[in-house]
C-alpha cells in the first residue's frame, strides 16, 4: 500500500515533467506537422542555464527560495525562447514547402548540433547543483514503509497544473491563441484571412521553448545533476507521451506525460525495471493498434 | 513569404542591411550570453559562474559581419541567378537522366578501383567498406521510405537481427557466412512483417513513433536477455568469412589464402577481401531493387505512396504491398548485418542504437528519397565528413550535425532529387486535359 | 543541379585525397583513444590531459631512443564501429604503441586490428574478456573486474554481513560484469544478496528503485556503473528518506560525484580502485604539476601518464620500437611508473593488481578505514 502510493506520487512528478516537453511537440506537430527533433535538447540547453542562473543566484547571495525560483524561470524561460525561435527560423522554415521528410532530419542534424555546441561550450562534466529545497512532508507509514512527498515534487505538480491552466486560457481565450488554432486547422486559409502565418509558427516554437524551459528548470531542481546529454531520452519519452495522447491535442499531450511517468514507475517498482521502456512501448502500439490517432487525438480527415 | 522574398532579391539599401545585421547580432547575442558569455566550472566546492566575455563579443561580432556580407553577397550577385538555376533544374530532371547514369558508371569504376589505387592503405579501404555498409543499407531502407512512402525510425532492428543471426548461428553451431546469409535474410524478414502488422492502419508520425520504439524494443532485449545475446558484454570472436573456403590466417597447418594462392601474408588481404565482398552484395542489392521498382509489386509500392486510398479504390491489396516492402527492406538489412558481423568479428547492443537507425534514414532523405545514386552519395558524404573532422576533435560532431542541416536546407529534395514513379505513361497532353 | 553533383563529388574526392596523403614521421607517433565526446567525454578528457602531460615530459628529457614522440588522438565515443575506425586511423598514422580503448566494447574489437598490425597496446578497461582471447599486444595496466569485483564483495561480506545488501547494477558491459563478480565475491564469504536489479543508465528517475529498496528494507547497496547514476541515487533515496551506503568500482574516484550527490551524500560511497599513486612519493612531483596547469590527477590521467611512461621505458630497454622487441620488452619486464610498479602476466593482465576500498571524504577520498 505504502510502495503503491510512493510510485503513485513519484509517477505523477515524472509524467509532469513528460508532459511539459510533450506540449511542446503536440504544438509544433500542430501547427506545422513536422516532429522536431530537438526539442529534447532544447529542454537540455534550458536545463543547462539554469544551472548557471542558479549559481549565480548563489553567488550573488539571493537565497530567498520563491524568489530565486522565480528569477530562474524567467531567465531560462527567456533565454530558451530565443533558441526555439532560432531553431525555426534556421532548420524548419526554409523547409516549409519541402516534403515531410526533410525538417524531421534537418532537426536530426539540428539535435546533434545542439547536443555538442553545448558540451564544446559547456564542458562534458556533468553539473550538479545543491538541493534547492531540501527534505520533504513524511505522509504515512504503513506496514514500515514511509511514504515520502518532496517539496520539489508538491513544487513541480503545482507549476504544471498552474502552467497548464495558463496555457489553456492562452490558447482558448486570447487573440493569439485563436491565430494559433487557424493555422493549425487550414494555413493557407489563415494567411488568406490576414494572419501572419510565418510570425505565428515563430510564436508557437517559442511558446514551446518556454514550456521545455520551465521543465529544464524543474528537473534541475528536482534531480540536481544535468548534463549535456539529458535532451536525447527525455526527447524521445515525450515524443511518445505526445503520440500516446494523440499528437496535436494538448490535454492528450499532458495525459500521455503522466500515464507514461506511472507506467514506468509502477513497472520499475513491481516488476522489472529493465523492461520499463519495452512496456512503454507495447503499451503505445496496442494503444495505437486501436486508436490510430492516439488517446485524445483527432481522427485523421482523410482528404480525397 | 513571397513578399518577404521579393524585399531580398531586388537589393536592400545599405540602411536596411545594417539593420538586418543588427536583429540578427541581438539574437546571436542573446543566444551566446548563456552558453559563450558565461559557463559554470567545478572548482573544488562546487560550481562556479566564469564569464568568458570577449569570446562572446568575438562571435557576435563574426555573426553582425558574416550576415551584412553575406546579404551583400546575396543581394548582389547570387540570389537571382539562383533563382533562375533552381526553377531550371526543376523542370530538366528528365532531360539529365543520361548523365547520372554515367556518373553512376563512374562510381562503379571508381568503387572497383578503389583497394588497388589504395593498396596497403588499411584505413581507407576500410573506410570505404562502411561506406558501403551504409550504403546498403540505405538502398534496403530506400524501399521502405522511398518507394512504398512508410517512415522508418526503426531500421537498425532488422540491422541487428541479421548481425545476432550471424554472431549465434556461427559461434554456436558453427554456422558459415554464406549459409547464414539467406537464414538471417529470412529472419529480418519474419521481423519485418512482425513489426508491419501493428502499423497498418498508422500513417506519418505515428509510424514514425512505432518504428522507433520497435528498434528499441529489439536493442533493450538484446541488452537485457544475457542468456540468448550475451547482454551488454555482446558476442566476441565472431569467425571472419573465408574465400571459398580458405582463411585468411597468417601460414598454419592448413591451406590458407595466403599459402593458397603463394602470396606472402598480409593482414590487409581480409580487408580488401571484405571490401569486394560488401561490394558485391551492395551490387547485387542495387540489381535486385531496380529490377522490383519495374515488377508490378515495384509499381504498387510507388502506387501506394503516391495515393493509399486510390489504390484500395482500384483493389489493390495495400496491406500486402506494404508488408512486402517491409519485408524486403528488412531483408537487405539483415544481410549488411550479417556481414557487419563478419566485419566486427564483435558486436553488442551499443551499434544498434537508435542514432543508427537516425544516420540511415538521413541517408535516404539526403540523397533523394527513390535515387540509388542519392544514396551513394549521402553515404558518402555521412561517412566520411565524420572521419575528415577526426582532426577537429570536439568539434567534429558539431560541424556534423550543423553540415546536416545546411544540406537539407540548401536541398530539400535530397542530393539527386527524383520523385516521379519509374515508369509513366507518356501522354502529357492528356493528363494535362484530365486535371 | 549539374553543378551541385559536380560539387559532392568533388567534396568526395577531395575527402579521400585527404585521408590518402600519408603523414611524415620521423618522430614516434604514439596514439591515445576513448570518449572525447559524448556521454563519458570526462573520462576521454582525463585520458588525454595525462597523456598530454606524459608526452611533454618525456619530449623535454629528449624524448624517446633519442626521437621525440608525437601524440595522436583518437575519439571513439564508446561506439564499437568508431573504434574499428579510430584503430583504422591509427595504423595508417603508423603509430608504435598505443593507450586505450577506454570502453571494454571499444578495446574488444579494436584490438584485433592492433594485433594485426601488431602494435603494442596498454589498456584500462577492465572486462576480463579484454585479454581473455590469446592476444599476444594487448597489456591491461589496471586490475580486471572479477579481481575487483571479488575485493568489493570479500569486503562488504565482512563488514556489512549482517546487512541487507542488494546487488545492483547499469546493464552495461562493465557495470553488469564487476556487479556479478561483486555478488560471487559476497556469496564467497558467506553474504547473500537480497536483492539484484538494474537500472538503465543515462535517465535521470531512479525513485523505482528506491521503493523497491527501501520496501525491502536494504541498507547496502553494491553497485556496477558509473558514478553520475550513483549520485542520482543516493540523491533519490535521501529525498525518500532512505539511509544508503553505496559500494562501487573505479568508475566512483571521479569527483564529479561529491557535488552531484548533493550534500554530504557521496561520504556514503565505497569504492575499490588501484591504490592511490597520488598519495606515493614517486608521484608527488607530477601530481603537483597537473595540480598547478589545474587539472586533478584522479582516475584515469594517471594510468594515461603511466602508459606513456611504459612506452618510453620497454623502448629504452629494447632499444627499438619494432612490435617484436617492444612486445617482448613489455611482456618481460617490470617498470616504475607513477602509478607503481607494472608486470605483466602471460595473458597480458597486472601480476599484482592491488585493490583497495576507499571511501570520500568531503571532495577527496581516502583509504577505508
Amino acid at each position: 500500500m505504502g510502495q503503491f502510493i510512493q510510485q503513485l506520487i513519484n509517477g505523477l512528478t515524472l509524467g509532469a515533467v513528460y508532459g511539459l516537453i510533450a506540449l511542446g511537440y503536440t504544438m509544433v506537430y500542430g501547427i506545422i506537422g513536422m516532429i522536431n527533433f530537438a526539442h529534447g535538447d532544447i529542454y537540455m540547453v534550458s536545463a543547462i542555464i539554469s544551472v548557471t542562473a542558479l549559481t549565480l543566484m548563489s553567488a550573488l547571495g539571493i537565497s530567498a527560495v520563491p524568489l530565486v525560483l522565480a528569477l530562474v524561470l524567467i531567465i531560462a524561460i527567456a533565454f530558451t525562447s530565443v533558441y526555439g525561435w532560432a531553431v525555426e527560423r534556421t532548420a524548419y522554415r526554409p523547409l516549409r514547402n519541402a516534403s515531410r521528410l526533410a525538417p524531421l532530419i534537418s532537426a536530426i542534424g539540428m539535435s546533434i548540433f545542439l547536443q555538442n555546441m553545448v558540451q564544446v561550450t559547456q564542458g562534458a562534466r556533468v553539473k550538479p547543483v545543491p538541493t534547492l529545497m531540501p527534505g520533504g512532508i513524511e505522509l504515512f507509514t504503513h506496514a514500515g514503509f514511509s511514504v515520502h512527498l518532496a517539496y520539489t515534487q508538491i513544487m513541480i505538480c503545482v507549476v504544471t497544473v498552474v502552467l497548464m491552466v495558463a496555457f489553456t486560457g492562452l490558447i482558448t481565450r486570447t487573440s493569439f491563441g485563436r491565430q494559433q488554432r487557424a493555422c493549425e486547422q487550414d494555413r493557407t486559409m489563415a494567411s488568406l484571412l490576414g494572419i501572419d502565418v510565418d510570425k505565428t509558427i515563430s510564436y508557437t516554437f517559442m511558446l514551446g521553448a518556454a514550456l521545455a524551459a520551465v521543465a529544464g528548470v524543474m528537473v534541475t531542481v528536482y534531480y540536481g545533476v544535468v548534463d549535456f546529454s539529458i535532451g536525447f531520452v527525455a526527447g524521445i519519452k515525450a515524443f511518445t507521451a505526445a503520440v500516446l495522447g494523440g499528437v496535436g491535442s494538448l490535454p492528450g499531450a499532458m495525459l500521455g506525460g503522466v500515464l507514461i511517468g506511472l507506467i514506468e514507475s509502477y513497472w520499475s517498482a513491481y516488476l522489472s525495471p529493465e523492461y520499463k521502456d519495452v512496456a512503454t512501448f507495447v503499451i503505445l502500439i496496442l494503444v495505437l493498434m486501436f486508436r490510430p490517432s492516439g488517446l485524445l487525438g483527432r481522427p485523421e480527415v482523410e482528404k480525397v | 513569404m513571397s513578399a518577404h522574398a521579393v524585399q531580398q532579391s531586388s537589393g536592400m539599401l545599405l540602411a536596411d542591411r545594417l539593420k538586418d545585421a543588427v536583429r540578427i547580432g541581438v539574437v546571436a547575442l542573446l543566444l551566446g550570453i548563456p552558453m559563450l558569455g558565461l559557463t559554470t566550472a567545478d572548482q573544488g566546492a562546487g560550481l562556479q559562474v566564469l564569464t568568458r566575455w570577449p569570446l562572446l563579443a568575438q562571435f557576435v561580432g563574426v555573426v553582425f559581419f558574416g550576415r551584412l556580407s553575406l546579404q551583400w553577397l546575396v543581394s548582389h550577385f547570387h540570389l537571382r541567378k539562383l533563382q533562375r538555376q533552381r526553377v531550371a533544374a526543376k523542370t530538366a530532371v528528365a532531360q539529365e537522366r543520361p548523365w547520372l547514369k554515367w556518373l553512376g558508371a563512374l562510381a562503379l569504376a571508381i568503387a572497383v578501383g578503389l583497394p588497388i589505387a589504395f593498396s596497403g592503405n588499411r584505413y581507407v579501404i576500410d573506410t570505404a567498406t562502411t561506406v558501403l555498409i551504409y550504403v546498403m543499407l540505405g538502398w534496403g531502407l530506400n524501399v521502405v521510405v522511398g518507394l512504398a512512402g512508410l517512415l522508418d525510425l526503426g531500421y537498425v532492428a532488422f540491422y541487428a537481427v541479421g548481425a545476432y543471426s550471424y554472431g549465434l548461428l556461427s559461434t554456436l553451431f558453427g554456422w558459415g557466412f554464406w549459409e547464414t546469409l539467406p537464414v538471417a535474410g529470412g529472419m529480418a524478414a519474419l521481423f519485418g512483417v512482425l513489426l508491419g502488422w501493428p502499423t497498418l492502419r498508422l500513417r506519418g508520425d505515428y509510424l514514425a513513433i512505432v518504428t522507433l520504439g520497435f528498434g528499441e524494443i529489439i536493442r533493450i532485449i538484446l541488452v537485457n536477455w544475457t542468456d540468448f545475446s550475451g547482454g551488454p558484454n555482446g558476442i566476441n570472436s565472431i569467425p571472419r568469412p573465408g574465400f571459398f573456403g580458405l582463411e585468411f590466417k597468417p601460414p598454419g597447418d592448413t591451406p590458407t589464402f595466403a599459402s593458397f594462392f603463394h602470396l606472402e601474408y598480409s593482414a590487409n588481404h581480409r580487408v580488401v577481401f571484405l571490401y569486394y565482398l560488401i561490394l558485391m552484395l551492395a551490387l547485387l542489392t542495387n540489381v535486385f531493387v531496380s529490377r522490383l521498382r519495374r515488377l508490378p509489386v515495384g509499381m504498387a509500392w510507388e502506387a501506394v505512396r503516391e495515393d493509399e486510398l486510390a489504390c484500395k479504390a482500384l483493389g489493390i491489396n495495400v496491406t500486402g504491398v506494404k508488408l512486402s516492402a517491409y519485408a524486403i527492406g528488412a531483408m537487405l538489412g539483415g544481410f549488411a548485418g550479417v556481414f557487419f558481423a563478419a566485419r566486427q568479428g564483435f558486436i553488442s547492443p551499443e551499434s544498434f542504437v537508435f542514432s543508427e537507425s537516425a544516420t540511415i534514414l538521413a541517408i535516404v532523405v539526403l540523397g533523394g528519397r527513390g535515387s540509388q545514386l542519392g544514396v551513394v552519395f549521402a553515404a558518402l558524404l555521412l561517412v566520411v565528413l565524420p572521419e575528415l573532422g577526426r582532426d577537429f576533435s570536439d568539434y567534429r560532431m558539431l560541424l556534423f550535425g550543423a553540415a546536416m542541416v545546411l544540406i537539407m536546407v540548401w536541398r530539400p529534395g535530397g542530393l539527386v532529387a527524383r520523385r516521379e514513379p519509374t515508369i509513366q505513361i507518356e501522354t502529357p497532353a492528356v493528363q494535362g486535359a484530365t486535371t | 543541379m549539374k553543378a551541385a553533383l559536380k560539387k559532392s563529388v568533388v567534396i568526395a574526392g577531395f575527402g579521400l585525397l585527404g585521408m590518402l596523403s600519408a603523414p611524415a614521421w620521423a618522430d614516434y607517433s604514439v596514439g591515445i583513444a576513448g570518449p572525447m565526446t559524448g556521454e563519458y567525454a570526462s573520462a576521454g578528457a582525463q585520458i588525454r590531459a595525462g597523456a598530454e602531460m606524459a608526452v611533454a615530459d618525456i619530449n623535454a628529457k629528449g624524448g624517446v631512443l633519442g626521437q621525440k614522440i608525437k601524440l595522436e588522438i583518437g575519439d571513439d565515443a564508446c561506439d564499437p564501429k568508431q573504434a574499428v575506425s579510430v584503430a583504422n586511423a591509427m595504423v595508417n598514422k603508423h603509430i608504435v604503441f598505443m593507450h586505450g580503448h577506454w570502453c571494454s566494447s571499444s578495446t574488444i574489437p579494436a584490438s584485433d586490428i592492433y594485433n594485426d598490425a601488431q602494435i603494442p597496446m596498454a589498456t584500462v578497461s577492465t572486462n576480463p574478456k579484454v585479454t581473455e582471447r590469446g592476444l599476444k599486444n594487448i597489456f591491461r595496466i589496471m586490475g580486471r573486474d572479477d579481481q575487483q569485483g571479488g575485493v568489493g564483495g570479500g569486503f562488504l561480506a565482512e563488514h556489512f554481513g549482517s546487512k541487507k545488501i542488494a546487488v545492483v547494477d547499469d546493464k552495461s558491459a562493465y557495470g553488469k560484469g564487476l556487479a556479478d563478480e561483486m555478488a560471487k565475491g559476497m556469496q564467497a564469504k558467506g553474504a547473500k544478496p537480497v536483492l539484484r536489479e538494474s537500472i538503465t543508465a543515462g535517465e535521470k528517475d531512479y525513485s523505482g528503485l528506491i521503493t523497491k529498496l527501501k520496501a525491502a528494507g536494504i541498507e547496502v547497496v553494491a553497485y556496477g556503473g558509473y558514478h553520475t547514476e550513483v549520485a542520482l541515487i543516493l540523491r533519490q533515496a535521501q529525498q525518500a528518506g532512505l539511509k544508503l551506503t553505496i559500494m562501487g568500482g573505479d568508475t566512483m574516484s571521479n569527483n564529479e560525484i561529491v557535488t552531484a550527490a548533493g550534500g554530504d551524500n557521496a561520504n556514503n560511497v565505497l569504492f575499490t580502485f588501484a591504490p592511490d599513486s597520488r598519495l606515493e612519493p614517486g608521484a608527488a612531483d607530477v601530481v603537483k604539476r597537473f595540480r598547478d596547469k589545474k587539472v586533478e590527477p584522479d582516475g584515469y590521467v594517471l594510468y594515461a601518464y603511466a602508459a606513456m611512461q611504459l612506452f618510453q621505458q620497454a623502448a629504452e630497454k629494447a632499444k627499438s620500437v619494432k612490435y617484436a622487441d617492444l612486445d617482448k620488452a613489455i611482456a618481460n619486464g617490470s617498470f616504475n611508473t607513477v602509478v607503481g610498479t607494472l608486470s605483466f602476466d602471460a595473458k597480458g593482465d597486472l601480476k599484482v593488481p592491488a585493490f583497495r576500498v576507499y571511501q570520500w571524504k568531503g571532495n577527496k577520498y581516502e583509504y577505508f578505514k
